[in-house]
């Protein structure tokens, strides 16, 4: 720990809290996370050792570095890269307004960030825009592998301790309780996100898991077997129904954008976890082909001039 | 994948010899250090020896081994390979003299559990030990850091398993082998005996696989040696082969000598000498382990409340920072 001076704390975390430091030698400014063991009888949390493993084999732009482990007292500290800022502070900076190949630009960098996870078989389970780092330069990357898992196998409901925080972001078979979804739930959130980034207001903003699922119903119809194959076999598809919707029409849940960009989007949102574009789909998607192309990181906004903004309550008690 | 894993980087050695080499210096070292007022004549009287040391590691594989198999509810064999990897690693730079291997065992257990997502709780996981369980689980819950840390937080490993699945679909399906699930017994069968050998830390998953699946063949008299130098490698892979075939032919033989029996005799008077020489530091049942644990705890708390008053006072000082991730 030595090697690092602590300058002030700059979040709070399930399983401690984080610091910003500087490298005492080189300069270089670092994130500091302290693990707090709060739950002495499990030892240290399966979510530290989730986070550890997936980190230490990525290595990619647009995916958070992890730079080095300190042991301290009963804990440790991770040590990583520091990005000032996050797109959940860029989507609620009215100051500065994303323009459409800035909006390509976010995309494309989150879509090569998921493509290169899942092809190194991690998939993330947390996507969302506080999770989505912006660095210096401008560029995003993917942060917190608290819940990413290394291999893609049954998954017993139980380690979902702060949901809370990415409810709006999940996808509906999680929702139903699912035990053996796939990678397809991290295109979800990316679906999710792609709207709010034109919408700049969350796509899907439910209050309770009920009302979650409430509204993603209203707004793309009742599902059936056809547009989702396997729902009645889902564990708690028939301890709730809802009124039936027919949806949305899709100029109403994300109005003014291009026919392509709602065209990738519509691919993102659907029932069918099978049916969704995958990363590296997306990135060949029309989208990124049409005019206006995404722009260069010289025209995308830096930290500096983004605005930073408080979270809004509930995010802020990230139940342990 | 496996080339930028940090089991490729950083666990993997290129002989048996520097792996002794390792294990005697753990050796050495230790007896350097808490050996000051003993005769160099006379030290392995007190100490155990380096080949000692190594026997003694072999009997609690060979309880890990038992250990896992036993285990309820039961273990995916990904947990048992991995818990083998992190009980290796820690005694190429540790001397079981510092730390008993039959609490380091359970430690690997428990924390590969973990890490392969097989979810068991700490009380599940002490129905499977006899004995004092509340002494047990303080032993793996005071061990689980500082394994962690000998394994530099090396925590993700790559099992020979996956890819005998690879090599299994792939024979199925460009070799003209009859029945190719046949060799699915005595695979398993040589891979567990591998683990309980060095070959794990000499070579690739993907080659201790092969090994496994070629020698599954040879004991059903069947030949894939053109599948592998026509099918595997191929055109482009001639170059490496002559380097495999080695690979092979070095794994087959050390695991034939995982087969050899241990003196029962000569591990229980080893017992008793470690239980003498063991370092009461780490000894859990010692008083200097108890007051030492104590201390840590006391301390960590010092520096959890120290640090958390200098936020109070950071926190609205000009740093002017906003909380940027609320999951972090």
């Amino acid at each position: 720990m030595n090697q690092y001076t602590v300058l002030g704390r700059i979040g709070e975390g399930a399983h401690g809290y984080v610091m910003k430091g500087v490298n005492k030698f080189t300069g270089t400014e670092v994130a500091l996370k302290k693990l707090i063991i709060k739950n002495l009888d499990e030892g240290i949390p399966v979510n530290v050792m989730r986070e550890i493993a997936s980190l230490q084999v990525l290595n990619s732009d647009y995916i958070v570095k992890l730079l080095n482990i300190i042991p301290h007292g009963m804990g440790f500290v991770l040590v990583m890269e520091y990005l000032p800022s996050s797109l959940y502070d860029v989507l609620r900076d009215t100051d500065n307004p994303l323009n459409e190949a800035q909006i390509k630009c976010y995309m494309k960098m989150l879509l090569f960030g998921v493509k290169y996870m899942h092809e190194n078989h991690i998939m993330h389970r947390d996507l969302k825009p506080a999770n989505l780092l912006i660095a210096q330069d401008g560029t995003l990357k993917i942060a917190d592998f608290g819940l990413a898992r290394i291999y893609v196998k049954n998954e017993p409901n139980r380690q979902y301790s702060h949901q809370v925080a990415t409810r709006w972001y999940r996808a509906p078979e999680l929702l139903y309780g699912s035990h053996n979804y796939t990678t397809a739930v991290d295109m979800w959130a990316v679906g999710c996100i792609m709207s709010e980034l034109y919408n700049k207001t969350p796509l899907f903003p439910g209050e309770t898991d009920i009302e979650q699922l409430a509204i993603v119903l209203h707004t793309l119809g009742t599902p059936n077997e056809e547009s989702w194959p396997g729902l009645a076999k889902l564990p708690d598809y028939n301890k709730i129904t809802f009124s039936y919707s027919s949806g949305l029409s899709w100029n109403a849940i994300v109005p003014d954008i291009a026919d392509e960009s709602l065209d990738l989007i519509k691919n993102f949102l659907l029932y069918n976890h099978c049916k969704r574009l995958n990363a590296r789909e997306a990135l060949n998607h029309a989208y990124f082909f049409i005019k206006p192309l995404a722009c260069s990181l010289t025209e995308m906004l830096k930290p500096d001039s983004i605005k930073p903004c408080e979270m809004p309550k509930f995010e802020e008690f990230d139940l342990i | 994948m496996f080339p930028n894993s940090t089991q490729c980087k950083y666990w993997m050695f290129t002989s048996e010899d520097e792996l002794n080499k390792l294990r005697e210096n753990a050796n050495t070292k230790h007896i350097q250090m808490y050996g000051r007022h003993v005769n160099d004549a006379h030290k392995f009287d007190i100490f155990l020896t380096p080949d000692e040391e190594r026997l003694m590691v072999r009997k609690y594989e060979l309880n890990l081994r038992d250990f896992c198999k036993k285990f309820q509810p039961p273990m995916l064999r990904c947990v048992v390979g991995t818990a083998f990897h992190y009980f290796k690693r820690f005694y190429i730079h540790n001397s079981v003299m510092n730390y008993h291997p039959k609490e380091i065992m359970v430690t690997c257990v428990f924390l590969a559990c973990k890490v392969e997502e097989f979810n068991v709780s700490m009380t599940q996981f002490l129905t499977n030990i006899k004995g004092d369980r509340e002494k047990a689980s303080d032993i793996i819950l005071n061990n689980e850091l500082l394994l962690m840390q000998q394994l530099s937080f090396h925590l993700a490993i790559h099992n020979p398993f996956r890819p005998v699945e690879g090599l299994l679909i792939d024979i199925k399906t460009r070799c003209t082998l009859n029945d190719p699930e046949r060799l699915r017994p005595g695979t398993e069968h040589f891979l567990e005996r591998a683990l309980l050998t060095d070959a794990i830390l000499l070579y690739a998953p993907s080659q201790v696989a092969l090994a496994a699946v070629l020698h599954a063949a040879s004991k059903l008299q069947e030949n894939l040696d053109s599948y592998v130098t026509d099918t595997l490698f191929g055109v482009e892979g001639r170059g490496k082969l002559e380097e495999l075939i080695e690979a092979v032919r070095s794994i087959r033989s050390m695991v034939k000598m995982a087969d050899s029996v241990i003196d029962k005799n000569q591990l229980k008077l080893l017992e008793k000498k470690l239980e003498k020489c063991r370092n009461p530091e780490n000894n859990p049942d010692s008083e200097i382990y108890k007051q030492r644990m104590q201390a840590m705890l006391y301390d960590d708390d010092e520096v959890y409340s120290q640090i958390s008053s200098d936020h109070q006072n950071r926190d609205n000082s000009a740093l002017n920072m906003s909380i940027t991730s609320p999951g972090a």
